[in-house]
């Protein structure tokens, strides 16, 4: 069939621009990191407020609370406390809870997972659904289905997610009761898993949807409209729908993928408050109290997973673009 | 191919939804004004709201949002004194609401003024200057994105104590940096241009520059953002009251109303669902506003 | 292999075939509903071509040739109205439907574009976009479409063949793509090809190489082939016949020899003059037509090159001259056309 022995081998790829661009985006990373995490203790300790006092509460004595502020050298000057923390962290110790002693990559190791399958979930949702959704709209600009999807999706999108979860909890939860309003995994089984991460996601999700749906057709359409290798493939005689699926999808993905990476920061903002709701253990639920707490070390180790979380999400969404787009997969060969 | 997104955007619906491709819409079959039904809708909508927040409880017999009367407790709608009845603790739903939109509306229009003011000159000035500064400029505004902002606001709105200014200094570390990219991206691609090459050659000086050249040009992008952004900041102004760590209890905000609402849905919904249809119109109507001038905006 | 000296190009004007022209274009009209006017592209147009010949249609940007084209294949937007009758072998063509007229793009008629840097999808293989032509219109599996693919890049002298299949647009230079969207126009073994502006964004030389390569093929396959371009020169050295378009009507019709020995209409004349000649004493001035091509919203009463011609009298702004033939196999649309010189 296709002859392999001709393509562009892995030596050439190595050259690539791809390789140098991720090489590159990897080098300004670390900088951001160092800087989220500078901005966080900084943003932490100088807001008025005493770790020491909140935890032990009202009644707690002088005397108890200096010496619990010594034990855990809370009278530091800020930027000490700021390099000893660094350091732990790049031996891998990212502390303990000020609150509960417990060691802070416990406390992420319990909450991480659970978070990870809600946001996977609720993009799940909203990806899965957004592909056909605006090919169906794009088929027929101005069309029924595309009017219909306007609007719906527009209006979907002016909802705030957390009332979307507080009306599902009360008409799928309370009304006709199909799925919890609290989460239960007790079983631990993938089925109660499922059931108990629905609704949340679909509060997240469903947002995300109409907007990833909008941003999809506005994309195929531009493509449809204003590309001259669409009327290429049409002149040839190629159907419509295959000119939107073979031909404008695959060139419009790379914008919804970038927009997808670089939203996921919000994504976690969400999660965080649908977390609160549904009282999901993820690490959201965990970092409300944290901040409560005044706990910093959690806070900080939180912080830093999510920071890195979203570096991560850029450098992937710029790597996939690298590697997709065979204008930078492979750079110009000899004419 | 693809959306050509300015390099390293903003995330956040706002930001995308400002920047989203040109497509050229069907063709408007009306004629007149009727084209302009996309503007003129939302336009009055949001006008009415603004009326209704703003301007009425000054004329209108209005009771106080806060303070009711015990005995009034979960009155029905269009008893005698309410006119969409009373909350639990007997202040008058209708107030709430007018006054809880005040709240939240000032809130986002704060918010989003002070991203376009200060975030907008910090983005045009970055990408003006180029090179070094601008460099900084965009590592530090990188480290406020990759920032999950809602930690910051959090923790700013829980140190300081909730309060209606709290809550905007915690939501402009959200709005600022997304102006402030926007606006670099916008200059940045008005640097290119020839008028730009045109008026430095002819000897004019940077500060009439901006002022007189970039400015112009770029404000239409950054104020079809803020609208945008109202909705953006009115929703993430009801989480914070949602979370508690917004507009204070007994004031009213949408958020909170929300929240207090919860725990009575079932006996009485309309504590939940009125605030919330509140915020969807209100939201939609900016969503669609912001949305109607981007596609005049594009168009031109 | 590749085109050796031009010599002479001109192909014989011989007898019709007895069947009957290939494409005959009665009266196109062409509408656009933009905001809330309506543009006339296309006011008109008349020409027939018979098998194996090459007709050119030249005009400025504006006079409607691109358009009249896409009317043809039925590829304008919705927000274009058709009227008049294009019969492809005696078969009228407006007002099939898509799907009828699916399956007569490519297999019947075929297109070449202007710009190949665009034309071509850029994240689909070569040998892919190929085979994807010849596959819409035959049943073949993958490998013969893809041999055939290789055939078909051989037939437009692509040089590495096996190579080009496996890459992208953006790795060929210009004059290599716009050979791979021949050889997509040619997979399903079209009788017209429409060359729309098909070499005017390659550099001079390549337009050549171009040009040949069509004309070769043309004679290969049997084409007809329409070239559309701004180019009189170029006609001049390819095409049989040459219809002259000036906001979005023909103005002038001839067999290209008679055209240019008997230039009658004044628009083709300055077309002509503003042909730059190796003759003309250096640092002469080029004579440019003064004016720009009019509002197609809003067309004058009259012959629409009025305001720019050098010839033009009261009558001409009155009245629009109708596109008659003066001599035999010649038309114009002129009241006061160009004499011959004596």
């Amino acid at each position: 069939m296709t002859d392999q022995a001709v393509r562009p081998g892995p030596a050439i790829a190595l050259r690539s621009p791809a390789l140098r661009l991720i090489g590159n985006r990897l080098a300004t990373a670390i900088p951001v990191l160092f800087g989220v995490t500078f901005l966080t203790f900084a943003v932490i300790q100088l807001l008025p407020g005493d770790a020491a006092q909140q935890l032990l509460g009202i009644n707690a004595t002088q005397e108890q609370v200096q010496e619990f502020r010594d034990k855990l050298n809370l009278d530091d000057p800020f930027l000490v406390r700021y390099f000893h923390w660094l350091g732990d962290v790049l031996t891998g110790n990212l502390g303990n809870s000020l609150a509960s002693d417990q060691p802070v990559t416990s406390i992420l190791s319990d909450g991480l997972p659970t978070t990870f399958q809600l946001l996977a979930y609720a993009l799940f949702i909203s990806l899965v659904l957004t592909v056909p959704l605006a090919l169906l709209a794009a088929r027929n600009p101005g069309g029924f289905v595309d009017r219909v999807g306007m609007v719906t999706s527009m209006a979907g999108l002016s909802v705030a997610n957390y009332v979307l979860a507080v009306v599902l909890v009360y008409v799928f939860a309370v009304q006709l009761g199909w799925l919890p309003a609290i989460y239960t995994n007790d079983t631990g089984t993938p089925g109660e898993l499922i059931k108990s991460l629905t609704l949340p996601a679909i509060a997240i999700g469903f947002p995300l949807f109409c907007f990833y749906t909008r941003l999809l057709r506005a994309d195929i359409l531009e493509q449809m409209q204003g590309e001259d290798y669409v009327v290429t493939a049409k002149a040839k005689g190629v159907g419509p729908w295959r000119v939107l699926i073979r031909h404008a999808l695959p060139n419009s993905l790379f914008g919804l993928l970038t927009i997808v990476a670089l939203n996921i920061g919000t994504l976690i903002g969400a999660t965080v408050i649908i977390e609160q709701i549904f009282a999901v253990p993820g690490i959201g639920h965990s970092l409300l109290e944290a901040i409560n707490n005044r706990d910093v070390p959690v806070v900080e180790g939180i912080v830093l997973v999510l920071a890195v979380v979203v570096v991560i999400a850029n450098l992937l969404a710029d790597v996939l673009y690298a590697v997709l787009d065979p204008r930078i997969r492979y750079g110009r060969s000899a004419p | 191919m693809g959306a050509q997104l300015p390099e390293g955007e903003a995330g956040g619906v706002a930001a995308t939804l400002a920047v989203a491709p040109t497509v050229a819409e069907p063709a408007a079959r009306r004629r007149g004004w009727t084209r302009n039904l996309d503007l003129i809708i939302p336009g009055a909508l949001v006008g009415l709201l603004l009326f209704l927040c703003f301007v009425w409880p000054l004329f209108g017999t209005v009771p106080p949002p806060t303070g009711g009367n015990i005995l009034d407790a979960n009155a029905p709608s269009f008893s005698e004194g309410h006119f969409l009845g009373a909350d639990q603790v007997g202040n008058d739903l209708w107030s709430r609401l007018l006054y809880g939109g005040r709240n939240s509306l000032e809130i986002a229009f704060a918010v989003n003024v002070i991203g376009l003011v200060v975030g907008g000159l910090l983005g045009a000035f970055a990408a003006f200057w180029g090179s070094f500064v601008d460099t900084v400029t965009m590592r530090i505004l990188d480290v406020l994105i990759a920032f999950p902002s809602l930690v910051l606001a959090l923790a700013i709105a829980q140190s300081l104590g909730p309060s209606k200014l709290h809550t905007i200094y915690a939501l402009c570390f959200f709005s600022v940096p997304a102006f402030a990219r926007l606006a670099r991206a916008q200059t940045l691609r008005l640097r290119e241009r020839p008028f730009m090459l045109a008026a430095g050659l002819a000897g004019t000086r940077a500060p009439r520059i901006l002022l007189r050249h970039v400015a112009p040009n770029i404000l239409p992008a950054l104020v079809t953002f803020a609208l945008l952004g109202v909705g953006v900041t009115i929703i993430l102004e009801g989480a914070l009251s949602f979370l508690g760590l917004g507009v204070p209890p007994p004031e009213p905000s949408w958020g909170n109303m929300i929240f207090e609402g919860q725990a009575v849905m079932s006996a009485e919904p309309k504590l939940v669902l009125l605030p919330s249809a509140f915020l969807f119109v209100t939201v939609l109507a900016f969503n669609l506003l912001g949305d109607a001038l981007r596609a005049r905006g594009n168009a031109s | 292999m590749s085109g050796g000296a031009p010599a002479d190009v001109r192909v014989e004007v011989g007898a019709p075939p007895a069947t009957g022209p290939l494409l005959e274009v009665g009266d196109l009209r062409v509408d656009f509903r933009h905001g809330g006017r309506t543009i006339r592209a296309v006011n008109g147009l008349s020409y027939a071509l018979s098998v194996g010949r090459t007709l050119a249609l030249i005009g400025e940007s504006g006079s409607g040739k691109t358009v009249s084209s896409r009317a043809i294949m039925g590829l304008l937007p919705p927000s274009a109205t058709v009227s008049g009758s294009v019969r492809f072998e005696g078969e009228e063509l407006l007002g099939l439907s898509d799907k009828a007229m699916r399956r007569r793009r490519g297999a019947d008629i075929a297109m070449v574009f202007q710009d190949p840097s665009r034309s071509l999808n850029p994240t689909m293989r070569i040998g892919a976009q190929i085979a994807e032509a010849v596959r819409v219109h035959a049943r073949v599996d993958r490998a013969a479409a893809r041999d055939r693919a290789l055939e078909l890049l051989k037939l437009v002298r692509l040089p590495s063949p096996e190579q080009r299949l496996h890459e992208y647009a953006h790795q060929l230079s210009g004059g290599m793509r716009q050979r791979v969207v021949i050889a997509i126009a040619l997979a399903s073994k079209p009788r017209l090809l429409i060359a729309d502006e098909a070499t005017t964004a390659l550099d001079v030389t390549t337009q050549a190489q171009i040009m040949e390569l069509l004309r070769d093929l043309q004679r290969q396959l049997g084409m007809a082939l329409v070239m559309i371009s701004h180019d009189l020169g170029l006609a001049a050295s390819f095409a049989d016949e040459v219809v002259v378009m000036y906001a979005g009507r023909a103005v002038e019709q001839a067999p290209t020899r008679e055209l240019f020995a008997h230039v009658r209409m004044p628009y083709t004349k300055a077309l002509l003059d503003a042909i730059p000649r190796v003759e003309r004493p250096p640092h002469t001035p080029l004579p440019v037509v003064a004016g720009r091509p009019p509002d197609l919203a809003a067309l004058p009463a009259g012959c629409p090159f009025a305001p720019r011609c050098p010839n033009a009298q009261d009558m001409c702004r009155e009245t629009a001259p109708p596109l008659e033939e003066g001599s035999p196999g010649h038309r114009w649309a002129c009241w006061y056309p160009c004499e011959d010189a004596a």
